[in-house]
């Protein structure tokens, strides 16, 4: 997917209409993302809405020349999930969610996002071997370093790499066909 | 490093995953600026990694982009409208009002303290006609009492038919203590240069002696002119004599002569 630079330029510049495109266009993926790390819809809703209100605040600090977009988006709505389940009210209502990842939503529930190729991101995530499940989630989903990921997996960094290449290489043929 | 090389280095997963640290970052950044194909390899796997986390997602309530739009809103206005302080503008508009009363004020003060000036000058012109008033009036008084005391005799010295026919003086003579008041309301003004002189005469033989010059000096009042110490005459005559007046009398400009006798 190429990245929407001319969106991005006119968001930039204060188009509400562009920027409503570019929530269009990743909201989805953010809100998956924010979901798996508080585990509750109603949480997941709020830290989405204050991300895109940050991204919005913080648009001009974007460079389109100097890293991908969804990476600099992504950041953000990582961080401020992280940050929510840091807090004292979500920590007061919230026991231990540290378990779960994105295979464990996808396979603990059947309402979830409607999409045609979320079966079968199903069906094969379910064949995803263990250590892909553990590489993605700390890396994807959590954000962790890959310094940090290699120290929590007791892997070398080349090794955590390769392995995070070919599990994502596995998904993305299953994914894109 | 070749395109190839940095494919299938795991690097550019890690780099969606935005967990490469700064120099791996830079690395693959120029990569992807060089290689077409390296941009084309990112472009991929951010979609796959889009489309994961989007299976993951619960649905997403149209609420949600309701709230955002209404918090960038509520900021922007709070940013670009130009909120009215009405305190500071009160403050102000107090402050000059209050500057310009006190200037109003200054310049009625100035105003009133040019009146009091315009006032005194005028009080002070007044006083002295007052002043010269009240003078002139002791003068005319002290005339009037001369004129209606008995001590006084009043004598019309005539016109000289051959100089002055029109002429006269009128002299009011006391005998005892010497005093004469002479009126020259009757004579023409005399020219510039030439001055009044009166003189008393003794008929026979005929002795004139001067008796002072109608000057600024021996004036009383408007035309009265008074002179002492005169010797008993029998008549007096006033000529016109020039400025500082003569030994003797000009006969030729006799303008007056008249018998003082009881």
């Amino acid at each position: 997917m190429e990245q929407p630079n001319s969106l991005i330029l006119e968001m930039q510049s204060g188009n509400e209409k562009a920027f409503f495109r570019i929530y269009t266009l990743y909201s989805e993926a953010l809100f998956g993302i924010i979901y798996s790390i508080v585990l509750d819809e109603g949480v997941a809703e709020e830290v989405l809405q204050d991300s895109f209100i940050k991204i919005w605040d913080n648009r001009i600090s974007y460079n389109i020349e100097k890293g991908r977009f969804f990476t600099w988006i992504l950041n953000i709505a990582r961080n401020s999930a992280i940050d929510k389940t840091r807090s004292k009210d979500f920590k007061n209502s919230k026991k231990n969610l540290s378990t779960s990842n994105f295979v464990d939503i996808l396979a603990g529930s059947d309402n979830l996002n409607q999409k045609t190729n979320a079966i079968g991101i199903k069906r094969f995530v379910d064949a995803l071997k263990p250590a892909c499940i553990k590489i993605i989630d700390l890396l994807y989903f959590k954000g962790f370093t890959q310094v940090d990921a290699s120290k929590e997996l007791k892997i070398p960094l080349g090794t955590l790499k390769t392995r995070n290449r070919n599990c994502i290489n596995d998904l993305r043929t299953m994914v894109l066909g | 490093m070749t395109a190839e090389e940095i494919i299938t280095s795991g690097k550019i997963e890690l780099y969606v995953c935005g967990s490469l640290p700064t120099d791996e970052t830079q690395e693959v950044e120029e990569a992807i600026a060089l290689y077409p194909q390296v941009k084309t390899e990112v472009e991929r796997i951010e979609a796959t990694l889009i489309n994961l986390a989007e299976a993951i997602s619960p649905t997403l309530s149209a609420l949600v982009w309701t709230y955002i739009l209404e918090s960038i809103r509520k900021v922007r206005t709070l940013d670009s409208g130009s909120r009215t302080n009405w305190a500071a503008i009160t403050g102000w508009a107090a402050a000059i009002l209050f500057l310009a009363g006190i200037f109003w004020m200054l310049k009625e003060n100035n105003n009133l303290q040019d009146n009091v000036q315009v006032t005194t000058t005028e009080n002070v012109i007044l006083k002295e006609k007052v002043t010269t008033t009240e003078s002139d009036l002791a003068a005319a008084n002290e005339v009037l009492t001369i004129l209606r005391s008995k001590e006084y005799n009043t004598y019309t010295l005539p016109g000289n038919q051959a100089v002055a026919p029109e002429a006269f003086a009128k002299v009011y003579y006391n005998r005892t203590e010497k005093i004469a008041y002479i009126d020259s309301k009757g004579l023409p003004p005399a020219p510039n240069g030439k001055v009044y002189q009166v003189w008393s005469l003794i008929m026979d033989p005929l002795t004139p002696t001067s008796v002072g010059l109608l000057s600024d000096v021996a004036v009383i009042e408007g035309g009265i002119y008074k002179f002492e110490n005169i010797p008993d005459p029998e008549a007096f005559g006033i000529t016109l004599e020039p400025e500082g007046g003569s030994e003797t009398p000009t006969l030729n400009q006799l303008y007056t002569l008249g018998m003082v006798t009881p």
